[in-house]
Formats: C-alpha cells, structure tokens, sequence
C-alpha cells in the first residue's frame, strides 16, 4: 500500500521513511514546477548555498537523469551550467547583444556569465533572442580570444517555492528526474505524527460533524471554535497529555538554569551520572526560597529609593547562604558520597548509611534540591549540582508553536467533548439538561481518553510483579 | 433552465385581452417582467431563512430548502476579488449578465441609438464596442445616454464594398454582484480555508486574543463599502468571492413588421432567468401589474388571489 489510496495517509512509502518525493520530466525546459504532497509544509529562504536565507530551507532540490545518482540543484550544479562560447572579438561593458558560437537552447534570463572555471564573473543574461543570440549586461569585458572565451551560465535561484509549488528556473533536459529532499530534521519530526490529529483537522471535523441545520448548534462563529480547541488542547496538556518536552542542560557556576520559553511546569528534574542514569532532583520546599525582592533598608529598616523613586535592590542572602552552603549537612550524606549508579562502586562505607538514624526523611537525599526563581526566571540548585548534566522535563500547553498544535488520537473524541461541552454551556437558549448531558459526556471521555494515554502495558505490570517473589533478607 | 419571455409575454396578452381588457405594450412588459423577476427573486432568501428553521423531509422533490437552494443555484457564482492596498474589491461582474446590440453604420453618419440597450444598463455596466469584429479603443467611440457616437465617421465602400466599419457590435457586462457569500483563501497548493466575516468591534478583540489572532489558517475579513479587508494584512491574492449574482434583465425584443406591428426576435430577446417552476407565479404578478396599468380591478384581484394561493402552498 505504497500510494496513498483516499485513506487518511497521503505519503508515499518515500515521503515518509526518506522525506523523498520525484518527478520525471518529459519535456525540456525552464519554469517547470513540481507541486509538494508532503503532509508537513515546505520552507523556503533562498537556493542559493551563499546566502544566508538558504539556512531556513526545510528541503533541497535534486536531480538526476536516472533516479539512482542525484545532484544538489544549486546555482553552480551541472544540470543549470551550460557551455557557450563568447565572440571571438570580445565583449565589451554595458548592455551587449552577444551572439555565442555554438548553439544553446539552455540559456535564460537571470543566468550569470562567468569564465568556465567559475572565477570571473561577466555579467547577467537579462533576455534571450534565440538559441545563439542574448542581450546581457556586460559588467566586466570579456576579452578577445579565438575562438573565443569558453563561457559557462548558471541560474543564481537555481529553484524556488511558493505555498508548497516548487519552481525550477534553471533548463532542465527532457527525461530528468527532480526530488524534493527534506532535511532531516523535518523527517524526524513528521515521523510518528499518525499519532497526532492536527488541531486545524480537529477544527474542521467539529464544523462539519457537530454544527449544522437540525443539530444541538445550528451555528456557530469560527473563531469561537478555534477559541475552544485551543483552550481544550491547554487543558489537556495540563493533565492528560503525555510530556514530550525535555532539555538537558548543565548545570552553570551561578547554580541555576534558565526556565524553557514554552514552559508551563515542569515534571521532573534529574541530573545525570556517568553511565546516563537520571537520579530526580527535589523540590527544595519549606528548606529554602528565592525571594522575589530584597530592598536595601537603612538602619532602622526602611526600604531605601533610587533617583527613579523605586527601591534599592540589593542581592539575596538567603540565595547565597544556600548556594555557599554544604548540602551533606542536611541530607546527612558522607563526604565520600557517589556519583555514579553502578553497583560496582559500592564500597564498604555505604553500608554505614544504614546505621545513621534520627534523620528527617524527606531530606535524606543525596540528589540535591532545586527551587524555581520567579524574580530571575531559572531554576536555581543545591551548590552541589554544580557542573551536573541535567535533564529538565515539562509540560507546554500545545500552542507554543504550530507543530504543537496537534492532539494524540487517542483523545481526539475528548477534545471534542470538550469543545461540545464548552460551546453549549456558553450558549443561550440551550436547555441545562442537555449541558448537563455533554458535562457528563466530556467528564467520561476525558477518564477515557486518560486510561488509554497512561499506557499501561500487561508486559510491564507482570515485570514488576515479579519483585514480589523477591526474597528481602 | 430559463423561462421563454415571449411565451409569459403572449400568456399575458392572451388573458389580458380575453375580455378587451387592454393591452400591454413591450416596453410596459419589460419593465414589469423586470420588476416581478427582481420580486420574485428576493423572496428566495426571506423563504430560505424560514424554512431552515424547521424540519425537512428527505424525500426526493419534497425538501423545500432544497427546492429553494435549486432556484437560487441559478444565479450562484464566484469571482476573484482585485487587491488595491489595503483591501480587496468585490467581483462585480459574473460576465454571465451581458446585453448585445448590433448597429448596421450609414456612411457620413456618427451617432446611433441603442434600441435594446438600456441607458441604466450602460451607465452601470462594462461596455466593449467592436467594429466588424475588432474591440475598439474608448477613444474611438463615446456614449451618452443612450447613443453612441463614434469618433471617425463611417466610409461608404466602392459597391457592392459595404461601409467601414459595416457593423458595431457593442456588449456590455451588467455589473450584477448582489450577495456576498463565502469567501475563500488558497496559497499555492496549501489547502484552501474558508474566511470568517467579523465586525469591526470583533476585530479589535480577535486581534488582541492571542488563542484567536487571524493567521493565514484562520483568516477573517470586514466587509465595509463594498469591499474586503482581509486579516492577516499578509494575504494580498490568493481570495475567491463566491456571491449571488442578480438575474437580468428580461427583455421582449422586436422588430417592425410590414404592417408596423411588433415582431418578436428571439435572438436578440432576454429571457426570464428565474427557475422553471416559477413561471406561474411570474405571469400572474406581471398580471397584477398589468391590472393594474390597464386599470382593471378584475385582473388585479384575481391574479392577487392566485399568487396568495400559491404562497400559501409553498408557506412562504
């Protein structure tokens, strides 16, 4: 089932595993297009590899005369490159009428004559008589040689894209094939994403399954549809959703890390050892804060004012004593404490853990602490996670960005519970019965929609289950 | 899918003159055919809202909303809006509405008057003139009112050569833009999304709404004065117009016979565009005003009786 058949896959096997997509051209010619079917769309910033637009492209151009060895379609690449021949006189500066020696059909405005090593650049084609004949503008003369200087012309923008159309300027010859290559990172994303129903889907399916003649909403603003989603995607990323957000970050000698743009809150903290195994870091709690202002007082304590009439900050004590403090002195650790989870650096000592008591449990914990810094906008650590390899994982709410947009299947009929419920209970004229109804409705979806999203796999629960036939000495 | 106006014409005249109640001259009818098609035709939108409201059957033929949708579907068509910063005007022209006149030239003589060609339909339509085939210039001819004047007089041809130009061909294009419908936008190959149409206060809050900010997914438009501002600004092509366009001009074109009565010619006759089944309630409307222009109270009451029976039937 390589091709899609009306199904709601529209990528080929190649677009999808190889981010692929070809054509094959039967005539030869400038201006050919190729329309993108791929579900995620195309960026364009420039074909031009010297400019620094080209960086935002999301895809490249290829061609090939076999479809087995294909070359990058760039200003320079052998297929928009064609040999010609300059006048034997010379051409001089200006706007020139040159007439080649040999015959070229490839040549077409906007082409950049240079020498056929590439070095010297001649001017710019700006229209073409026939075959032989084209008016350019000569900006540095080519010189008198017989037969004449070899010539070669490239297109500057080789291809470009409009709205998923990708235009090839250059000449290509009859039985090419030309493919359109994502970039990696654009494969990596749109992989999986069957999971995902788009929010813009979801949108549309609502328009057209819940609003109508003759339904419980008649009719409804767009906009106000949109509202709803969007509020609904919030929600469930809140609680519902699973978390796929996550940065690993070290740990910098200001003891703190900078809270993610899109963070909303997070999941867990956890630094990581040398073998890559996560130990969770814990909320520093009652322990310590971060005072969000620490005015400058005089000596009877009165907040001291700039020039601007504002208070004089001045730097937390409570931050520094916490970030100069010894955390063993809490958490009761030895100073011979491990770094590492493998059993293999066990050591005599660690059995002595075991025979200290009266400690507070909770505080116990040899992993470090974290506190949230609203004034700075960072988490800031225990001193000793220092340097530490962490791994911050967190929720978002689903419209940081437009590839977030996007609700698993698996709570799509939530979603539109929600959106159901939402619209009728903030729509006069309906009764509270039928509110009521959609209450109930959108609650139970929701319950659903959570079972199925905790994923809980009998393998799993049968694995752990096997701990209890552990013998405890 | 029209309805022959020399047939309503000949039905109205036959009942008319029954009983030597009158006549109706062609000029009377294509004003009143006019005026009870544009009748006819608003009532359409008045019964389409009514009828949505209440429950229809699915049988075939039966469904009055989609009986009514079928008579509208006539006059449903889209166009493409021209951007002129910072907003886009409507589609006026459908080109489905024209009026044509052929004008045989006298050798010496510039101005000519239209016979069929209204004055209000060329003040608020687009006029083409050819002659003998070839568009011409606006500086080769000028129009006022209804005549033409052409700029360079007519040369007679050595016989049996006809003058030069023999024949203008003048077309004009009725500006015939009546409701706005949907309207859409596509980029390139991207899906095409339906706009929302907001209010001028709505925008301020959508604008200022994070979650409901118009983007080219979502985007919406004001209709002010005739035309569309579209949000996002961005969108400057790329926006179709479906709208309702008005029918028309009926017209019972003729020709002088060798008795100077009035000859009917179909070729350069208008027909009614309304649906087919509306020619009964047409005639008997052109009946109340025509009972009422050869002041007959007998025409005018039972023709009123008639078209009151029939809306009750159709619970207009």
């Amino acid at each position: 089932m390589a091709i899609p058949n009306g199904g709601l896959i529209t990528e080929t096997n190649r677009q999808y595993y190889a981010g692929a997509q070809q054509q094959y051209i039967t005539t030869a010619g400038a201006g050919q297009t190729m329309i993108s079917t791929f579900d995620t769309p195309l960026v364009y910033g420039s074909s031009d590899p010297a400019n620094n637009n080209y960086l935002l492209n999301s895809f490249d151009i290829f061609t090939s005369s076999d479809a087995l060895t294909w070359a990058a379609l760039t200003p320079r690449s052998a297929v928009s490159t064609t040999a010609a021949i300059a006048p034997v006189g010379g051409v001089a500066q200006g706007v020139q009428t040159i007439v080649i020696l040999v015959a070229n059909l490839a040549i077409i405005p906007g082409m950049i004559i240079r020498n056929s090593a590439g070095t010297i650049t001649y001017g710019t084609v700006t229209s073409v008589t026939n075959s032989t004949t084209f008016i350019c503008n000569i900006v540095v003369a080519i010189p008198a040689a017989n037969p004449g200087v070899a010539l070669s012309l490239n297109s500057p923008l080789p291809w470009s894209m409009t709205a998923n159309i990708v235009t090839i300027a250059s000449y290509l010859a009859a039985f090419t094939y030309i493919k359109i290559q994502l970039n990696e990172n654009v494969i990596q994303e749109s992989r999986g994403s069957y999971e995902y129903t788009r929010l813009n889907d979801v949108i549309d399916n609502f328009l057209i399954a819940y609003v109508g003649i003759g339904k419980l909403i008649p009719s409804v603003k767009r906009s106000d549809v949109v509202f709803h989603a969007k509020r609904g995607l919030q929600e469930f990323s809140y609680d519902t959703l699973k978390s796929v957000r996550s940065q690993e970050l070290t740990v910098n000698y200001a003891l703190n890390v900078i809270i993610p743009q899109d963070y909303v809150n997070y999941v867990r903290l956890s630094w990581i050892d040398g073998l890559g195994v996560q130990h969770t870091i814990y909320p520093a709690n009652e322990l310590t804060t971060n005072p969000f202002a620490s005015p400058v007082q005089d000596e009877v304590g009165t907040p001291t004012q700039d020039s601007q009439d504002s208070n004089i900050q001045g730097s937390s004590q409570t931050e520094a004593a916490w970030a100069s403090g010894d955390p063993r002195r809490i958490n009761g650790a030895f100073s011979r404490d491990i770094t590492d989870a493998s059993v293999l650096m066990n050591t005599p000592y660690d059995g002595m853990l075991g025979q200290r008591y009266g400690l507070e449990p909770q505080t116990s914990q040899k992993n470090g602490w974290f506190t949230i810094n609203e004034r700075e906008g960072v988490f800031s650590f225990s001193s000793e996670l220092k340097d530490k390899l962490i791994v911050l994982e967190y929720i978002s709410d689903g419209n940081a960005y437009d590839l977030d947009a996007r609700i698993p299947k698996l709570a799509e009929e939530a979603l539109y519970a929600h959106m159901m419920y939402s619209i009728l209970s903030t729509s006069s004229g309906i009764q509270e019965y039928v509110v009521r109804r959609f209450k109930q409705e959108k609650s139970a979806k929701l319950r659903n929609a959570k079972i199925r999203l905790s994923n809980i796999k009998l393998d799993q629960i049968i694995q752990v289950m096997r701990g209890k036939s552990k013998w405890i000495k | 899918m029209a309805i022959n106006v020399n047939t309503v014409y000949q039905t109205v005249l036959l009942i008319l003159n029954k009983e030597q109640r009158g006549y109706m001259t062609p000029l009377e009818f294509n004003k009143i055919g006019t005026q009870t098609q544009l009748e006819i035709f608003e009532t359409y939108f008045e019964s389409l809202n009514q009828q949505i409201r209440i429950p229809q059957t699915n049988v075939d033929y039966a469904d009055r909303v989609l009986n009514l949708d079928e008579k509208i579907s006539i006059f449903k068509t889209s166009g493409t809006p021209t951007y002129t910063a910072p907003s886009f005007s409507l589609p006026s022209e459908s080109g489905l509405a024209q009026s044509t006149e052929t004008i045989p030239t006298v050798a010496g003589t510039v101005a000519y008057t239209f016979s069929s060609i209204t004055a209000n339909e060329l003040s608020n339509g687009t006029v083409q003139v050819y002659f003998d085939g070839v568009l011409q210039p606006t500086t080769a001819y000028s129009i006022t009112g209804v005549i033409i004047t052409l700029t360079a007089s007519p040369v007679a041809g050595i016989p049996p050569a006809p003058n030069t130009p023999e024949n203008v061909f003048v077309v004009v294009t009725l500006d015939d833009f009546y409701r706005l419908g949907t309207v859409t936008y596509q980029s390139g190959a991207l899906h095409a999304q339906e706009l929302e149409r907001v209010t001028r206060s709505g925008l301020y809050h959508l604008l200022s709404s994070k979650l409901t900010k118009p983007s080219t997914y979502y985007p919406v438009y004001l209709y002010e004065n005739k035309r569309l501002l579209v949000y996002p600004t961005t969108i400057t092509s790329g926006i179709t117009v479906d709208y309702i366009r008005k029918p028309a001009d009926p017209l019972w074109n003729f020709t002088l016979g060798s008795n100077n009565q009035y000859v009917y010619s179909p070729n350069t006759s208008i027909n009614f565009e309304l649906h087919d089944a509306e020619q009964t309630e047409l005639i008997l409307k052109i009946l109340l005003y025509a009972g009422v222009v050869v002041k007959s109270p007998e025409i005018v009451q039972v023709a009123a009786q008639q078209v009151a029976q029939e809306n009750q039937n159709q619970q207009r």
